[in-house]
């Protein structure tokens, strides 16, 4: 942390005033218990649960297919993509995103949503601080002012065949 | 302009002119494909259709207008050198020869590639295309002038002759070299009526030769009418063709050779011969310059600019179709009375209007919009039965009312209430009746005829026969049997494949069905019709047919199946085996028939469509194959059923009958569960194994109830002996039945069905879903699909692992247990059948 503070008051205010020109906006949500931000260009829409129908021999982490304004939805579990857990759950917070993927909308559930963080370049790590080896969505870690810890995730590679 | 198109979601009007381009371009080359299919016939006869000639070169011409607009180069230089030869072709300058013909087909097969890479599908055929310019360039320097020669043997003004098109000029030159006579009629019209009187006069002269030109004689006319000669050439004899177009301002007389020899005697009824040099001479007729005193605009021309223009280019097609007769009559002499121009202006009018209307009685949609539309005529269906149920309840609380009430209270108010509830019911009625109405008109829009992929497949037949050196007809009924759109489109690939694999494997070379006391020429029938919600289509050749030892051998080989197996096969089962994804034939080729090349593929790819594949095949006779397919895929019918709690619909299409299902009816073969159902056995499979599902979860998530999803009402119907009540639903594809295992008995509903996400295409088992209602989803069950899995999970043997429904073994064993907690059967024992997000 302290290196990066450095870093940042070492640039001038005219770097300062591009990063916040270029400010990424995520937004950030939960999975159990640990944050997660995607940039919010991917969300077409955050919905409140509806009626989910299971789909029997889908993959496990496919919760079922809902069906938004006529249009069918399938509706990923990411805390069971991620192994996060064996079960999902649905309450009064949980949500569902509204992603665009390939050819297709997907709904993903979350179990919160917390709210959206504009990130400088500056306030993002690389993925390799948690480690050499990083699933292919983990793109960086978003540490905004306030001190709130993201793991930011690149929706591509979750989708990708 | 070709590459600016850019993928992403731009609907920009660039974008929406280029795929109207495409579709447009495609319906000119399916167009052009027909024609040179007529044309290959005609030609095959030894005989010649300058119309169809005329046809294509208008279709040729369209294209490279239409691909010089949108900066697809490659086609517009593809068209252009078409264009040349075809120009050449029609004015006799090169003839109609096989090799002609092999030039143009290959054409059509690039135009189809280039658009097929425009759309971003396919490398573009850059090699092919420039092969194909050579090879056209190569045509274009054997041409020859010839035949000039027997038109100057004719009694012909000179001044005529001179003014002749050069297309006129080689057909006059064609007409007398086939040995036809020449005659000449003198026409009288009228101002005022010579559209339709010349129109009449072709229409009577059409059946007994082909006017060759009609030029004013600038004598016997008045202020009011003028006079035409008229050539035209002719198989009968005078009197035959004066008594056809016998009128008093007719008269006729025939066009005498100079040396009066009996025209036809030396001439064969050939085509003309293959020009050689010597025919290279320059036509001894000046033809393109206008005779003296005779003005070109003062000359006729028909409103059909292929047999009028004074140029070697004609315009292009697109100019021609609103103004016949615009540019086609005489001026009127300057002394015509002012009232003559009255009524023939009027006429143009009617007549522009006309063709206008014509043009415009059909619109191109975009499938999409359709689509679109369907969905929502779907949720207003929901709206409908929302409407329904509040009518309902009207009623209801009305009778309530009226019985508890009988006294004067509120008696007024319940009057009210009972007219609102009234016209309520009568309003749901007739939204019902429209809704319905508009549900057949959306489907019927999508319906297009078969004989859109035929076509297609007519060319592949020509083309394989050609390669394969085998003589094969083609014979195509029910060409106008409708199906939808995407089915249409979808059928193609299939299709194209089983008649490949026909004259491949099917139709026996020359020789050997000379041997066997067949026709040279092998027959291909292609057989579409209706049957039911059903379109049936056959594919049935006169070949060899398959040999079940030896694709049994085969498959023995590669171990699909075991000895035992093979052994309890039916000889329809062995046929079945060519599905199989591993059944190659390559090695076996000279044995076996070879069929079964990608045929899991067309078999893949039918079964996406909802539809099955049978085959039924006598050796030395022939191979027929059966797709079966639903006539749409939008709206069906469905059967609602209850299965662990979770709602399926099974298309009612699919449904032969439901009934009780008895326990102690199930006899257990080998593992499998058969009944008796009618004297027959009948398979049976639990839905709820099949799909394993458990039997204590409903298979909706609530908000509310997310943690505790209410459980299944299980307990509605108990049967005497305790157990739950459950239900047979006998569901066939094609000849398969067989019988699945639910627990309750919805009810029946006319719905939308929707497909399944990209993400979920790999779920097997589902046709796609559905909105019930309470914006509840409900799953399509894909009979066909569980019906194969099913009998195909029969046919393995017991201890084959990776079968994905262990059917059958009665009572709870096999059926893979899993965790209360792992609902979607993630843990262990997944089901290997399953997809999804990978």
């Amino acid at each position: 942390m302290k290196v990066l503070a450095r870093r940042i008051e070492g640039r001038s205010a005219m770097q300062r005033a591009d990063e916040i020109g270029n400010r990424a906006e995520y937004l950030a949500f939960m999975l159990g218990t640990e944050a997660y931000a995607i940039e919010i260009g991917n969300i077409v829409e955050i919905l409140k649960p509806l009626p989910i129908t299971e789909i029997p021999r889908a993959d496990p982490d496919v919760v079922g297919v809902m069906s938004v304004r006529g249009r069918l939805v399938a509706v990923l579990d990411l805390k069971r993509r991620f192994r996060l857990a064996r079960t999902f759950t649905m309450d009064r917070k949980s949500r569902i995103l509204l992603v665009d993927a390939v050819e297709e909308e997907i709904g993903l559930l979350v179990d919160e949503v917390l709210q959206v963080y504009r990130l400088s370049e500056a306030e993002i790590e690389p993925p390799t601080v948690l480690g050499t080896e990083q699933p292919p969505h983990v793109v960086g870690i978003g540490r905004p002012h306030g001190g709130a810890v993201l793991l930011l995730l690149d929706l591509a590679p979750l989708f990708a065949e | 302009m070709a590459e600016h198109s850019g993928g992403g979601r731009g609907d920009s009007a660039g974008d929406k002119a280029r795929e109207e381009f495409f579709s447009e371009a495609q319906e000119i080359v399916d167009g052009l494909s027909r024609d040179l299919l007529a044309l290959d016939e005609v030609c095959r006869r030894g005989g010649s259709d300058a119309e169809l000639v005329n046809d294509v070169f208008r279709a040729v011409h369209t294209l490279k207008g239409l691909s010089g607009l949108f900066g697809a180069a490659m086609m517009s230089g593809l068209s252009h050198e078409l264009e040349n030869l075809l120009d050449d072709l029609r004015l006799g300058r090169i003839e109609l020869t096989p090799q002609v013909l092999d030039l143009l087909f290959q054409s059509v097969e690039l135009y189809g590639r280039i658009l097929s890479a425009a759309k971003g599908d396919g490398p573009e055929p850059g090699g092919e295309v420039k092969a194909l310019l050579a090879a056209l360039g190569q045509v274009a320097q054997q041409k020859g002038g010839g035949g000039g020669s027997v038109v100057a043997q004719y009694e012909l003004d000179p001044g005529l002759l001179g003014v002749l098109t050069e297309y006129e000029e080689h057909r006059l030159r064609t007409n007398l070299q086939a040995g036809l006579s020449l005659y000449r009629m003198r026409v009288q019209f009228q101002l005022a009526t010579i559209d339709s009187a010349l129109d009449d006069l072709k229409a009577k002269t059409r059946p007994h030769g082909e006017i060759i030109t009609f030029l004013p004689t600038g004598e016997g006319g008045d202020a009011e009418s003028v006079e035409l000669e008229i050539l035209v050439a002719s198989r009968e004899g005078l009197s035959v063709l004066g008594e056809a177009v016998a009128a008093p301002n007719v008269t006729i007389e025939e066009v005498r050779r100079r040396d009066a020899a009996p025209p036809g005697t030396k001439e064969s009824i050939r085509p003309p011969r293959p020009p050689t040099l010597s025919d290279m001479a320059p036509p001894p007729l000046p033809s393109f310059a206008p005779a003296p005193g005779l003005d070109a605009s003062q000359t006729i021309e028909t409103d059909d600019y292929t047999e009028g223009t004074r140029t070697s280019r004609p315009p292009p097609p697109m100019h021609q179709t609103g103004l016949p007769g615009a540019q086609s009559l005489p001026p009127p002499p300057p002394s015509a009375p002012p009232n003559v121009g009255g009524p023939q202006a009027q006429r143009d009018q009617q007549q522009r209007e006309l063709t206008l209307r014509s043009v415009t009685q059909t619109v191109r949609v975009d499938i999409r919009k359709l689509d679109h539309l369907m969905n929502i005529v779907g949720e207003l269906a929901i709206v409908r039965s929302a409407v329904s149920r509040l009518t309902e309840r009207m009623r209801l609380h009305e009778t309530v009312v009226s019985g508890r009430s009988g006294s004067g209270d509120g008696s007024a108010r319940d009057g009210e209430l009972r007219e609102l509830a009234t016209s309520l019911t009568r309003l749901h009625r007739s939204f019902d009746r429209h809704l319905a109405q508009m549900q057949n008109g959306i489907l019927e829009v999508r319906m297009v005829p078969l004989g859109q992929v035929f076509d297609k497949l007519a060319r592949i037949v020509r083309q394989i026969s050609r390669e394969h050196d085998k003589q094969v007809n083609l014979v195509v009924t029910g060409a106008e049997t409708e199906i939808d759109k995407l089915i249409v489109e979808e059928l193609s690939d299939p299709l194209m494949h089983m008649i490949r694999n026909a004259i491949d494997h099917g139709i026996e070379d020359r020789d050997q069905r000379m041997l066997v006391q067949k026709p040279a020429v092998g027959t291909i029938a292609l057989n579409a019709f209706q049957k039911g919600n059903h379109v049936v289509i056959e594919v049935e050749d006169d070949g060899k047919g398959m040999d079940p030892s030896v694709i049994l051998g085969a498959a023995l080989k590669r171990g699909l199946v075991t000895e035992a197996e093979a052994r309890e096969m039916s000889t329809k089962d062995v046929l079945a085996l060519v599905f199989q994804p591993g059944f190659t034939t390559r090695d076996e080729a000279t044995s076996l028939s070879g069929r079964g090349v990608g045929m899991d593929i067309v078999q893949t790819n039918i079964a996406k469509l909802g539809g099955v594949v049978d085959i039924t095949s006598e050796v030395g006779i022939g191979t027929k194959m059966t797709i079966t397919l639903p006539i749409t895929l939008a709206i069906i019918s469905v059967l609602i059923v209850e299965v662990a709690g979770r709602t399926f619909c099974m298309p009612l299409a699919s449904v032969e009958e439901a009934i009780v299902f008895d326990e102690s009816m199930v006899r257990t073969f080998e593992g499998r569960e058969v009944m008796t159902q009618r004297g027959s056995t009948l398979p049976i499979a639990r839905l709820a194994k099949v799909f394993l599902l458990e039997g204590h979860r409903a298979g909706v998530w609530f908000n509310e109830d997310a943690k505790t999803p209410t459980p299944p009402a299980v307990s509605a119907s108990r049967s005497v002996g305790g157990r739950p009540k459950s239900y047979v639903v006998i569901a066939t594809v094609a000849d398969r039945r067989v019988g699945f295992v639910v627990d309750r008995l919805v009810g029946q509903q006319d719905i939308v069905i929707k497909a399944l996400g990209r993400s979920l295409k790999k779920v097997r088992g589902f046709a796609g879903a559905t909105e019930l209602g309470d914006q509840r989803v409900g799953l399509v069950l894909d009979a066909a699909a569980l019906i194969a899995e099913v009998l195909a999970s029969v046919a393995s043997a017991p201890g084959e692992p990776a079968r994905p429904s262990p059917v059958g073994a009665s009572g709870e064993v096999a059926v893979v247990r899993r965790t209360a907690d792992d609902v979607f059967g993630g843990g262990g024992g997944a089901p290997p059948a399953r997809g999804g997000f990978a």
